[in-house]
């Protein structure tokens, strides 16, 4: 469904990743996991054609993102769900308009029909009850669910999932975890989830890439991964400290920066 | 560490004249793919033009009072009060009328439009648009610059009736100059073309000028709860200056 | 009515109100107010000096408006001002031998034709010309002949 062959790409002057490749399979759940600051959400940009990358391709459903013009990005991005962390809902538009947002921009149905499919998305999540309420009465975990159902509200090939687990207590976790779950399983609905909580994701994920220093450093199931005798996933996932992922912040030497060696000794 | 040397804020000022004015190219662009969001501009004139009726009004009735009571006093040193209606419906409309309007609107209305698109990109919304293949220059952009644009003379022209009344008010029913007086010597005296349709002008391009601005500053706040301060009042010192800028170039040529 | 369309009627009264200012201000508050709209005829007369007169200024009978100033020019042959004035229809028995003077309101107002009527029975019609005027007073002139005949005055005394 979607290939990453190659990409190297980079954010004000920064190198995000350097050639790194990866497959997401069609039809299933794939997790993109790894530390803080390597850029999983960026690879998501890259998908969805907001960034470009320096060299390398990203083909989406046998497109080259890059390569497409506005119109047919658009018609591409029609057929994606994107899930925001913090959800993006549109502040001045009830939960309701939210969801009838996309219907209403590319769509001319009737109003009858677009109800219908509106009250049924929000149905799905649970929330139909809130349909009349404004983004800012709702709490973060129904928030994100308000999203959900706008992401699948033109029933996409694909869903990408921005850290859909932050912030959630362990109820409106449990929520999301079998709602992504549902998703795929009934509508077959390609998932892609960025997120570090290693946990959460094994409960649902079939595949786990974890890339790291702008590389994809391991791939395979949970299972696999939970027990791969590679460094960065024996880090990553056993949380430890210290490791390929350095604790301190890249620096000169301490005892330089508190003078007690001169630079001239 | 700011920069604070005069050669980086000229430089900066010019980086944002520049900036601004490519953003207007973007924005006039963005017009025809625009209108078929023409319901979201409705919603737009609602929340800044109608929105600022009533301060608009206040405003003009103050002025109106205000200007009839200074002017009469001016007039009555040549002997002239008899042309106070023309002076003051004169005074409104090619000159306090479209700056004072376009003073308040900066701040009532470019303000929060700066603020709201500031916010919509700290929270992803307009990220969320794109994905949503929903064009948010188009969508949110344009709409806000086209309201300002259409909202603007309009005001004014309630800002100069209502000064009239305020104008009236003093003069005739306080000062008690002539009813018909006043009438008569300003309609002999007041120009459709040259007076009022020319402050109509001015009224035009300072919202123009306003929402443009108003756009480009939250569109390009960075996106933190101090960029999007900081874009608030850059909107407001911009507009304010631009405004008084383009009102003496524009009285030079038109007027 | 649903809130999606209030805003919509909210907008609507809005933009009416704003254009109903801007027709009020046109037209109530400007020299249109002067506009004879309707029937009207085309008068000439010839003067010496228009002094400060301008187009679209007021033609007046007894203190009442009857007609605009439609255009001055300079009359080559005469060497005179010629001036068109637009007249109502509704004033079409001002006698043919009328008087026009130019004159100006108040000290330092504006200056407008003024029309003395006549005793002839003709009328002035279509294209008529008014013979008999009076230029405008020149405040200059004026000021100095006082001078000249308080300086006369003085001598004599």
């Amino acid at each position: 469904m979607v290939r990453v062959v190659e990409l190297s790409s980079e954010l004000s002057g920064k190198k995000i990743f350097e050639r790194i490749s990866l497959e997401i399979p069609r039809g299933k759940i794939t997790a993109v996991m790894g530390p803080s600051g390597t850029g999983k959400t960026t690879l998501l940009r890259h998908m969805t054609g907001q960034l470009h990358g320096v060299s390398g391709k990203v083909w989406v459903d046998g497109l080259d993102v890059a390569a497409l013009e506005r119109k047919q990005l658009y018609a591409l991005r029609e057929r994606i769900g994107f899930l925001f962390q913090n959800s993006a809902l549109l502040t001045d538009y009830s939960v309701f308009e939210n969801v009838a947002f996309p219907l209403r921009q590319h769509t001319r149905l009737p109003e009858i029909l677009i109800r219908n499919l509106v009250l049924l998305k929000l149905q799905a999540v649970g929330l139909r009850g809130a349909a009349q309420l404004l983004p800012s009465e709702l709490s973060g975990g129904m928030a994100r669910r308000v999203a959900l159902a706008r992401a699948i509200v033109f029933d996409p090939m694909l869903i990408l999932y921005d850290e859909p687990f932050v912030g959630l207590d362990p109820i409106a976790l449990n929520q999301v975890l079998k709602l992504i779950r549902t998703l795929n399983r009934e509508l077959g609905i390609t998932s892609i989830l960025v997120a570090h909580e290693f946990a959460a994701v094994r409960q649902v994920a079939d595949w786990v890439h974890l890339i790291a220093e702008g590389r994809c450093v391991a791939s395979g199931t949970p299972q696999q991964l939970a027990h791969a005798d590679s460094p960065w996933a024996a880090q990553f996932f056993g949380g430890k400290i210290d490791g390929p992922v350095p604790f301190q912040y890249p620096a000169s030497a301490l005892d330089e920066a508190l003078g007690f060696v001169g630079p001239s000794s | 560490m700011k920069r604070l040397n005069k050669h980086s804020a000229i430089v900066d000022a010019c980086y944002e004249i520049g900036a601004t004015g490519w953003f207007l190219v973007v924005l006039l662009v963005a017009i025809p793919r625009s209108l078929r969001y023409l319901r979201e501009t409705i919603r737009q004139i609602w929340f800044v033009g109608a929105k600022s009726l009533i301060i608009i009004m206040i405003s003009g009735l103050f002025v109106g009072m205000v200007l009839s009571l200074q002017l009469y006093y001016t007039l009555s040193i040549f002997g002239g009060t008899s042309a106070l209606g023309t002076v003051v419906a004169l005074s409104l409309y090619r000159e306090l009328g479209p700056v004072v309007t376009a003073l308040l609107f900066a701040g009532r209305a470019g303000t929060s439009i700066t603020a709201e698109i500031g916010l919509m990109r700290a929270t992803d919304q307009l990220s969320a648009m794109e994905l949503m293949a929903v064009d948010p220059i188009a969508f949110v952009a344009t709409p806000r610059f086209l309201a300002g644009l259409i909202s603007m003379p309009l005001l004014v022209a309630v800002f100069n009736m209502m000064g009239l009344f305020g104008g009236h008010l003093v003069g005739v029913n306080w000062l008690g100059i002539d009813n018909g007086t006043f009438w008569s010597n300003m309609t002999s005296n007041v120009n459709v073309w040259t007076d009022v349709i020319n402050g109509e002008w001015k009224a035009f391009v300072f919202g123009a000028a306003i929402s443009l601005i108003a756009v480009f500053q939250g569109y390009n706040a960075p996106p933190t709860s101090e960029g999007v301060a900081n874009a608030t009042t850059r909107t407001v010192v911009w507009a304010s200056i631009v405004i008084l800028a383009l009102d003496f170039v524009m009285t030079a040529f038109l007027m | 009515m649903n809130p999606r369309r209030s805003y919509v009627a909210g907008t609507g009264l809005f933009i009416l109100l704003g254009f109903v200012a801007l027709a009020y201000l046109a037209t109530q508050t400007t020299s249109l107010v002067n506009y004879q709209g309707g029937p009207n005829y085309q008068v000439t007369a010839e003067f010496l000096n228009v002094g400060g007169l301008k187009d679209r200024a007021p033609v007046k009978l007894a203190g009442v408006r009857v007609g605009t100033v439609s255009s001055i020019v300079l009359d080559q042959r005469s060497m005179e001002a010629k001036v068109s004035m637009t007249i109502s229809k509704r004033y079409n028995e001002i006698p043919e031998d009328s008087f026009a003077k130019i004159m100006t309101s108040g000290l330092l107002g504006d200056q407008f034709v003024s029309i003395s009527p006549g005793g002839s029975r003709e009328v002035l019609k279509n294209n008529s010309q008014i013979i008999n005027t009076q230029s405008a007073l020149q405040l200059e002139d004026l000021i100095g002949k006082f001078l000249t005949s308080s300086g006369s005055s003085k001598s004599g005394g």
